[in-house]
């Protein structure tokens, strides 16, 4: 179901320190921000794909699919960007053409790809639970952490209750047509809150006998920081700077 | 509707997390206050917060016959109240961008805006108003939740508007430019989940009244 979270728990650098792994996404997602798109962005893409899919081991074909929901926002947004829209009392609508549009989408593509490839080096190497035990030494409130733990585990749970649903609703013709479809999923969804009301009422008493104060203690694995890694990563980022720099200077994108 | 990933101008993102920030906080403080006063909250709004999740993950029969996802804003801020609903919706566009790849990190600033915080609130008012003005349970859930759902995907296209004006038209230009490319999906998308939201309320009202009892306290004025 969920199997970017497959990946990030399954992947070759699994067992890298998180940080190591956000100096390196965040970094780059700085830079995919601030460097030029031409060829900054267009580096940081290069790089975090061929790290996702050969440094860390996810399948190419399944990196691929994952860029395709994005590729269809920038597109429609391409497609507003590229036309030029006047409304004026005189004048009343007119739709234009508009080169200079058209100049933003383009640069707007390369960025948003470069940021998006290291939002997802991050995404597909990085258990959500490493990340939040980060987020606690960072001094992320413990109650917030506590929440997103216990959204986290349960999003699994939850998943799988209405999947059952939604399985024996359509073994009975419960999604045949587009009426009946929408009575089913809001039985579907109607039935997940009862299930999800009655999941936390159990939940509270099975802590409550095991002495709940309000608090839940979790043990995260120990991972061992490699100021190797860590000065290679640097490295990688500002090769990616001053590349752009440098290409920037000497290869102009044709207009 | 969530912007992508680095979709935003640096400023962009820096300025919208800067402005959802005080509304994640307040709503974190009133979680925080109604944790404290029952015990069970926590877990309920863990679960609450799985289960918003959730519905954002569901397909959606949609009336153009493509399916879309509903957002789970209307039936949150009604049962869950929007206040609440701030960090519970921040929380799940985390992760959001973490397990399903939508959404980003730089742009969670400008999506909560859209998402956790007016969608909401939005939802919440219309849903008042039209019980306070008599309208039936039906009628204002799908009020609240078609009119929550256009509230954030006006607000969305407002924020792209802003980060990219029309060269010609300037600002309104763009405004009614993303509005336009956009309403394809999300108006159909509004109705679909209007629809089913009333479906949902009328079964919880049929079926689970004493349950909707104990999710009073978290809408409670604390």
């Amino acid at each position: 179901m969920y199997l970017i979270d497959t990946y990030a728990h399954t992947n070759r650098w699994r067992r890298w320190h998180t940080l190591e792994k956000l100096v390196l996404s965040a970094g780059m997602l700085l830079l995919s921000l601030i460097l030029p798109p031409w060829p900054g962005a267009a580096l940081v893409f290069a790089a975090m794909t061929l790290l996702t899919t050969r440094g860390a081991g996810v399948p190419f074909g399944f990196y691929a699919r994952l860029l395709l929901p994005p590729l269809g926002f920038i597109l429609a947004s391409a497609a507003a960007l590229a036309v030029s829209v006047t409304v004026g009392p005189r004048v009343g609508w007119h739709v234009s053409f508009s080169p200079t549009g058209a100049a933003v989408a383009y640069p707007l593509l390369l960025r948003s790809l470069g940021a998006t490839s290291s939002l997802y080096l991050l995404a597909l190497t990085t258990p959500v639970v490493d990340l939040l035990s980060t987020l606690r030494r960072w001094g992320l409130p413990q109650f917030v952490l506590d929440l997103m733990l216990l959204s986290y585990r349960f999003l699994f749970v939850l998943t799988d209750t209405a999947r059952a649903m939604g399985t024996a609703q359509a073994s009975r013709l419960g999604y045949g047509d587009l009426r009946t479809a929408r009575h089913s999923l809001g039985l579907l969804i109607a039935s997940l809150i009862r299930r999800v009301l009655v999941r936390a009422n159990r939940l509270e008493q099975g802590l409550a006998a095991r002495g709940y104060d309000g608090n839940l203690a979790v043990l995260s694995p120990e991972q061992a920081l490699a100021p190797a890694n860590l000065g290679r990563i640097v490295t990688l980022e500002l090769l990616v700077v001053t590349l752009s720099l440098y290409l920037k200077e000497l290869w102009t994108w044709p207009r | 509707m969530h912007i992508m990933e680095g979709f935003l101008p640096a400023e962009h993102a820096a300025g919208w997390t800067l402005a959802a920030a005080p509304f994640v906080i307040r709503s974190a403080r009133a979680v925080k206050r109604k944790m404290e006063a029952h015990p069970q909250a926590k877990l309920l709004l863990g679960l609450a917060g799985a289960f918003v999740f959730l519905l954002s993950a569901l397909k959606l029969p949609s009336v153009t016959g493509s399916s879309s996802h509903p957002t789970g804003i209307g039936l949150g801020a009604i049962l869950f109240g929007p206040e609440v609903m701030t960090l519970l919706g921040a929380m799940v566009l985390l992760f959001q961008a973490l397990l399903l790849a939508h959404g980003g990190l730089t742009t969670l600033g400008a999506n909560a805006f859209a998402m956790a915080i007016v969608g909401p609130w939005a939802a919440w008012g219309v849903y008042r108003l039209s019980r306070w003005s008599g309208a039936s349970l039906a009628v204002s859930t799908f009020l609240a939740s078609a009119l929550g759902d256009l509230a954030t995907y006006i607000t969305t296209s407002i924020e792209l508007a802003l980060a990219f004006p029309d060269p010609a038209g300037g600002f309104p230009g763009a405004v009614l430019k993303f509005t336009g490319v956009f309403a394809v999906t999300q108006i159909p998308l509004a109705v679909s989940e209007g629809l089913l939201t009333v479906l949902v309320m009328n079964q919880i009202v049929m079926y689970n009244r004493d349950e909707l009892q104990d999710l009073a306290f978290l809408s409670d004025e604390a």
